[in-house]
């Protein structure tokens, strides 16, 4: 990839120009790739080299040290690209998501699960700029500082890249695993899904649904239907977890062709990966949208 | 129930009869149901003509369930003069909660298109038994072609009463589902969060008020009938209009009105005489409303449903990151919710008091038969026989002297109505399971009244928001509705559609029955006028002049506060 075509501080997901794992981090550069082939929601980062340029205009680096407000020509590239990302959600002020993607994130030795911030349901370029700023802060945060030092990871020179991407409100989100995660069987596909956005699932305070699909037919094997008690959904300025109605409650998440498409969907990026993976999807609209892939062994580096 | 203490026991526990209400029970199994008296709908004793009636209209309730696969059906008891009515699983209980959820999809059918179904369906049906009744002769009818139109006419009141539950019970399920869904999105948002996204759409009892309003307006300019409506006394009222040409013209407006919306009488039932054979009450309602220069009541509910709508708007900003299934529904029982508000009230002028009033024709022709026949003293005592006694009739002079055992009858129910009816009989078995049925008898009843420790409050069900004091009349009958002054407080055992003009004049409303969906407690929210519903005691612990505290939104009246 020649690095003469990458907009230094902007890159769209799904485009060739941003595969580049040391401009985006692992997470966003993962995405990047599932992007070109899958339906991932629209989205681009600020890169990497974004955040240079900022430190080089006077963001404080320092341990601790509060948001600075985003350099005059970063914050216009920023003004532009997230009206392009309206234009392509067919909205004027697209809800997004705003995530850190660490370059040594994802894929390396560390799982930095948490660490850095992520901010959901950010509306309107003003929102989504201070969001930015808060994530840059956080790679020097005291919590994310002292993750560092218990992993030995060096403190210094660490760099950030961070993903603004349209948010989506699913009516249901879903952890996929193309093997068993409980038994190591790699015969079976098995979905965790629950109501509402995906923050419950992964913060394990919803019992979801699970369904376990074979893979040598793609048939439904099983389904136990959970009672689900809390959903994430989006309120202004943000996202809260909530009670779900009791009519809702007991009703299943999904239809077994749901769950079918998200297994193969799985099976598809295990073989791609080579690994067993773990997704993260939401259903909204009667789409089916691929948020996040892992593999579930950790494995060094980029893929 | 003065001899019962209540013992908090898990289990079945035998619920007395007082000495003065004696019960023998035809089986053990009745014995082990919970009945209950519906002192909304039924507070007064039953004649027996009537018993055969409420006899059809309960059968009916259970023939609605049964048509929407409900797991319940409805047994009545006829005791000492009063209607008692149990609620019987009719599937195992183990088998209850996929039963409900079959009925739960069939009435979800039906509210999808409660508004079209009363359009297209409904109201046809109903208005054709109402043109049935208007094209017989009663009077020309010979005895025996009038017995038979009397057996036709009891079919058609179970007919009528089936349609009448299949229509009220997914009305009122919508309703009480929205505002189960409500509470569950948006929990404590007070006690009428979500009937405000249902308040302001115009019904029958609204327009029947309304055209009494428009009336008073009209009487206010006349000179000569606003004088007779101040002066004369209401049963003068009508004899003091033909004295001059202007309250003539008035008498023929009050008689037109009277022919659409005087087909009521003060209660349910068959036994009331209607404000067209007795036009008092409408009278008493006019001389309060001359004396009234309120807004007109088109303005209070245009301001109603500008409210409403920017309430909805309200909550689909605040459901836009909810998941689809959630928004969905809320639009579903919205829509269903808004139709089942109308039409809780619509089906009640055309079945509850339009066919009920034919009924009670047909029955009152019968008693003048039998009263020129000299087998009773005056016609309406054919209500103290029976529908077989009628039916078995075949001729006048068969019936022979019936006036001793009209007297027997009378006797038993002043015995009665002196002694007040146990609330329950039987056995009490522990609160419902929570499901969305009883949930929905539980707003719309109210639930068992609860006792406080302060003997001076009062505690109801919240009715209608807004917090008021203002001095109590007990009104136990339309008769006595003309010592209602504006700002009193309308103290009554339950409040029936024809009572609702009067709060407009009310400050509040406080009533012995009912819950947050009963009639009153709807009515009330759209007059914007507080009330508290189903204290249980209030007309038997309030006395007229007393300051009353109402709290419409706690569900609390203070008597003589501080």
């Amino acid at each position: 990839m020649s690095r003469e075509t990458v907009t230094p501080s902007v890159a769209w997901l799904g485009r060739g120009e941003c595969h580049d794992c040391a401009l985006l981090g692992g997470k966003a550069s993962n995405l990047c790739h599932l992007a070109a082939e899958h339906r991932v929601p629209p989205g681009f980062c600020l890169t990497a080299d974004a955040y240079d340029h900022a430190l080089t205009t006077g963001l404080a680096a320092d341990e601790g040290s509060a948001p600075t407000p985003l350099p005059p020509e970063l914050f216009e590239e920023l003004v532009r690209a997230y009206r392009e990302l309206g234009d392509r959600c067919g909205l004027d002020a697209p809800s997004v998501a705003v995530r850190s993607s660490a370059l040594d994130e994802d894929g390396a030795g560390a799982s930095f699960a948490g660490q850095h911030e992520t901010y959901l349901n950010i509306v309107g370029v003003a929102a989504v700029a201070e969001a930015v700023a808060h994530c840059w802060a956080s790679v020097r945060s005291l919590r994310a500082l002292e993750y560092r030092r218990r992993q030995g990871l060096p403190l210094d020179g660490v760099r950030i890249a961070v993903l603004v991407q349209q948010l989506i409100p699913a009516d249901v989100s879903s952890v996929v695993f193309s093997a068993n995660p409980v038994t190591g069987s790699r015969d079976e596909v098995v979905i965790n899904a629950s109501w509402g956005l995906g923050e419950s699932i992964v913060g394990g305070t919803v019992t979801p649904d699970t369904y376990v699909v074979r893979k040598a037919d793609m048939a439904v094997a099983s389904r136990q239907i959970a009672e689900k008690r809390q959903m994430t959904v989006s309120v202004p300025g943000g996202t809260r977890e909530v009670d779900v109605p009791r009519f809702l409650r007991s009703q299943p998440t999904l239809r077994d062709d749901q769950a079918v498409e998200m297994a193969r969907l799985g099976v598809t990026l295990e073989g791609r990966m080579g690994h067993p993976v773990d997704m993260e999807c939401a259903h909204h609209g009667g789409r089916l949208y691929l948020l996040q892939c892992r593999p579930i062994t950790t494995l060094a580096g980029c893929w | 129930m003065s001899n019962t203490e209540v013992v908090q026991v898990a289990g079945p526990v035998r619920i007395p009869a007082p000495p003065e209400f004696p019960v023998v029970w035809d089986s053990p199994d009745d014995e082990q149901l919970s009945w209950l008296h519906d002192r909304m709908h039924n507070p007064d004793p039953v004649l027996p003509l009537e018993s055969a009636f409420w006899g059809r209209v309960y059968e009916a309730f259970s023939r609605a369930t049964e048509a929407y696969e409900m797991p319940v059906r409805l047994k009545t008891r006829y005791i000492n003069t009063y209607f008692y009515m149990a609620i019987k699983s009719v599937v195992p209980p183990e088998q209850v909660e996929a039963q409900n959820k079959r009925a739960e999809e069939k009435m979800d059918v039906v509210m999808a298109r409660l508004g079209d179904a009363w359009t297209a369906e409904w109201l046809p049906e109903i208005r054709s038994h109402l043109a049935w009744w208007d094209a017989f002769d009663l009077a020309g009818a010979a005895m025996p072609d009038l017995l038979r139109h009397l057996e036709d006419t009891m079919d058609r009141v179970s007919r009528l009463w089936e349609l009448h539950f299949r229509i009220v019970l997914p009305s009122y399920m919508a309703m009480s589902q929205f505002d189960d869904l409500y509470r569950d999105l948006f929990g404590g948002d007070g006690a009428f969060g979500s009937y405000r996204l249902l308040q302001g759409f115009d019904n029958k009892t609204l327009e029947a008020d309304r055209a009494l309003w428009d009336l008073s307006r009209r009487a206010l300019a006349s000179a000569a009938v606003r004088r007779i409506l101040e002066h004369s006394p209401a049963t003068a009222v009508l004899s003091d209009f033909g004295k001059s040409a202007a309250g003539r013209v008035f008498r023929d407006e009050l008689r037109t009105y009277l022919e659409q919306y005087g087909l009521r009488g003060e209660k349910w039932g068959l036994s009331y005489p209607c404000w067209i054979e007795d036009p008092a009450a409408a009278i008493t309602n006019l001389k309060g409303y001359i004396t009234r220069s309120g807004p007109d009541p088109r303005t209070e509910q245009a301001k109603l449903a500008a409210e409403r709508d920017h309430a909805v708007t309200g909550v689909r900003g605040r459901l836009q990151g909810y998941p689809q299934p959630v928004i969905e529904r809320f639009e579903f029982l919205l829509k269903a919710a808004q139709a089942g508000v109308v039409l809780s009230e619509d089906h009640g002028y055309w079945i509850d008091f339009g066919s009920t009033y034919r009924v009670r024709r047909v029955v009152l022709e019968i008693g003048r038969r039998f009263f020129e026949a000299g087998a009773i003293d005056r016609p309406t005592d054919v209500f103290h026989l029976t529908l077989d006694e009628l039916l078995g009739s075949a001729a006048v002079r068969s019936l022979g002297d019936r006036r001793s055992l009209v007297e027997l009858r009378r006797r038993e129910v002043e015995r009665f109505r002196a002694v007040s009816a146990p609330p329950a009989l039987g056995t009490d078995n522990g609160p419902p399971p929570d499901d969305p049925m009883n949930r929905f008898f539980g707003k719309f009843f109210g639930g068992p009244p609860q006792a406080l420790e302060e003997p001076d409050v009062l505690k109801g069900n919240a009715g209608s928001p807004g917090k008021v004091r203002g001095p109590a009349k007990v009104v136990r009958s339309l008769s006595e509705a003309g010592k209602l002054q504006k700002g009193d407080v309308l103290v009554a055992e339950t409040t029936a559609p024809p009572w609702t003009p009067l709060f407009a004049t009310a400050a509040a409303i406080v009533t012995d029955t009912g819950g947050v969906l009963s009639h009153c407690a709807v009515v009330a929210r759209e007059y914007r006028v507080p009330a508290v519903v189903g204290t249980g005691r209030a007309t038997t612990t309030i006395r007229d002049g007393q300051i009353l505290e109402v709290d419409g939104d706690a569900g609390l009246v203070r008597i003589d506060p501080a």
